[in-house]
């Protein structure tokens, strides 16, 4: 229920961000292929050998982009409209429905990034050998963690009662981002990307500490 | 309750974090004085380290150890043109009777930096035709992909697997008792050299193998003499004198020449291409090595001809104070990770 909920307050949204980020998609790998026609497949070869890239970096801030978008889809009404406080009285477990909110944006998102992660490797596969493919996979996966940071500080920041520490949060993000797109190495984050990963998926606890503070009554 | 928790515990370790990594940086960025190392070579006429200074804080001057001043014909072989254009070329140096050519052919330099040895490379490297049917050589066509159980060819147009160049590869590396999987490859790709050596590869057990493709067909050499080396750096030298193939490292922690012939030197270097810069510029008669750290340098003048030590000397970097913290990137390594800043980073 609660999930039908949240897709009817995000579907418009989540159709404006699968359509820039399947666009965008679009217009890197037509570029690849333009490439590929004109000078040969070799260029691409010799780019990803030789060269620190990866080709696809033009998507390297989408994830980002989209995580902010749903996550202030999903949460700026609950505040905004004041709504918060009727969906915790709802007769439902209220440790257990904010996870629920969070698990269907980080679904949803993560449906969108393995769509894209898969038309990548899909395409990528036709030009040059899976060791390669897997390379670009592999740094591009730093992204899509990147998006899913953005989309949990961005409800953290929603749901944080007070200024100060919104203002707070919102310095941790920065700092992490920085540190998330800190080096444009392919596979630079492969040994980190397991801590990144616990790190992020911690965050979530930010979201419990603001509706807790919420419900103390704590506001500027 | 206990997320609530969590989440407090969460955001003021992420603060802390936060000001262990920006305020050294910031620290660092503030009082960071610059300083360069002066350019150091071992000079063939006055047979000392020279190293390019301001003389009094006028012109530039090779300084001797000793603080003599020296010009261009300190470094006759760096300058040789420069000289030639003047007028000014010994015709005799060391000894012997020397040219322009001869000169610039055996003028060498090759560098090897922390930041290209540690990262995360594919395993995927560009085979050249080292014989190219035109004269000069062409971009590489062709890549071999190592895997576990072998080294696969590919050709770049179409990415497809060429299944008889690949069995040939691999029926002769393991006719040499090639040990699968490969571990390094060096080798440059790269049309803008005199001639390719294609690449140099150690197998499982650490022994250098010469992979190579000539009129088409792929052939391996391998040099027997590095079988106890335990050789973990090598750098492919293609120079236009021919005079070495690479430089390598052993688990000793030297370097090591491996000449064309596959005789392998071993020089009184101490090199841990981890953790430290390598410089070598080379001429006709010596060799200036420049081995350095975060710290400090090290030079070795090596005679040319065999690479026995002639001279060594060290300098070490004025050492700034840095406050302790946090940092994720280092100026060794191309990787992203966590890492304490001591007093001395």
């Amino acid at each position: 229920m609660i999930i039908y909920k949240e897709w009817l307050k995000t579907r418009w949204v989540l159709l404006g961000i699968l359509l820039v980020l399947g666009a965008i998609t679009f217009y890197c790998f037509l570029n690849l292929s333009k490439v590929v026609e004109i000078r040969g497949a070799e260029l691409l070869w010799e780019a990803l050998v030789g060269k620190d890239t990866v080709l696809t970096e033009i998507l390297r801030y989408l994830p980002v982009a989209a995580g902010v978008l749903l996550s202030a889809a999903q949460f700026v009404p609950e505040v905004a409209q004041k709504r918060l406080k009727l969906t915790l009285h709802l007769p439902y477990p209220q440790g257990r429905m904010l996870l629920d909110l969070v698990l269907y944006g980080l679904g949803v998102l993560s449906v969108l990034f393995l769509l894209q992660a898969v038309v990548a490797g899909a395409i990528l596969s036709r030009w040059v050998v899976w060791e390669l493919v897997a390379r670009i996979l592999r740094t591009m996966a730093v992204w899509y963690l990147a998006g899913w940071a953005a989309y949990l500080f961005t409800a953290a920041i929603c749901l944080e009662p007070t200024w100060k520490m919104r203002a707070l949060e919102a310095l941790v993000a920065a700092g992490l981002f920085v540190l998330l797109f800190k080096s444009p190495i392919p596979e630079a984050y492969n040994g980190f990307f397991p801590f990144l990963l616990v790190y992020v998926l911690l965050s979530v606890s930010l979201l419990y500490y603001g509706v807790a503070r919420f419900k103390e009554g704590k506001q500027d | 309750m206990r997320m609530k928790l969590t989440g407090k515990i969460f955001l003021w370790a992420s603060v802390l974090l936060l000001v262990l990594w920006v305020l050294p940086w910031l620290y660092q960025l503030i009082s960071l004085k610059g300083y360069s190392s002066p350019f150091t070579l071992y000079s063939c006429t006055v047979h000392d380290f020279t190293a390019l200074n301001r003389d009094g804080g006028k012109e530039l001057r090779f300084l001797d150890r000793n603080g003599n001043p020296h010009g261009e014909e300190a470094q006759p072989t760096f300058y040789a043109s420069v000289l030639a254009s003047k007028g000014t070329l010994p015709d005799t140096l060391e000894g012997r009777k020397v040219t322009l050519e001869e000169i610039e052919r055996n003028s060498v330099i090759a560098t090897s930096d922390p930041k290209d040895v540690n990262r995360t490379k594919a395993p995927v490297y560009l085979l050249m035709e080292s014989v190219p049917v035109r004269l000069e050589l062409q971009d590489p066509e062709e890549a071999l992909v190592s895997r576990r159980d072998g080294i696969y060819i590919y050709r770049l147009a179409d990415n497809a697997l060429l299944q008889g160049k690949t069995d040939s590869l691999n029926t002769a590396l393991r006719a040499l008792d090639f040990a699968f999987p490969a571990k390094l490859f060096a080798g440059n790709p790269s049309h803008r050299k005199e001639y390719d050596e294609g690449w140099l590869v150690t197998d499982a057990r650490d022994r250098v193998f010469q992979i190579k493709q000539t009129a088409g067909v792929v052939s391996v050499r391998p040099f027997p003499a590095t079988a106890d080396l335990g050789v973990s750096f090598l750098l492919v030298t293609e120079f236009e004198n021919h005079a070495t193939l690479a430089y390598m490292t052993g688990r000793d922690g030297f370097l090591y020449m491996l000449r064309p012939d596959g005789e392998v030197i071993r020089t009184e270097v101490p090199f841990d291409a981890r953790r430290e810069d390598l410089l070598v510029v080379g001429d006709l008669f010596y060799y200036t090595v420049k081995v350095s750290t975060g710290t400090g340098e090290r030079f070795y003048a090596l005679r040319s001809e065999d690479f026995s030590l002639v001279d060594t000397m060290e300098r070490a970097y004025p050492q700034g104070f840095s406050l302790p913290g946090i940092r994720f990137t280092s100026q060794d390594d191309s990787w992203v990770k966590l890492r304490l800043r001591g007093l001395r980073d």
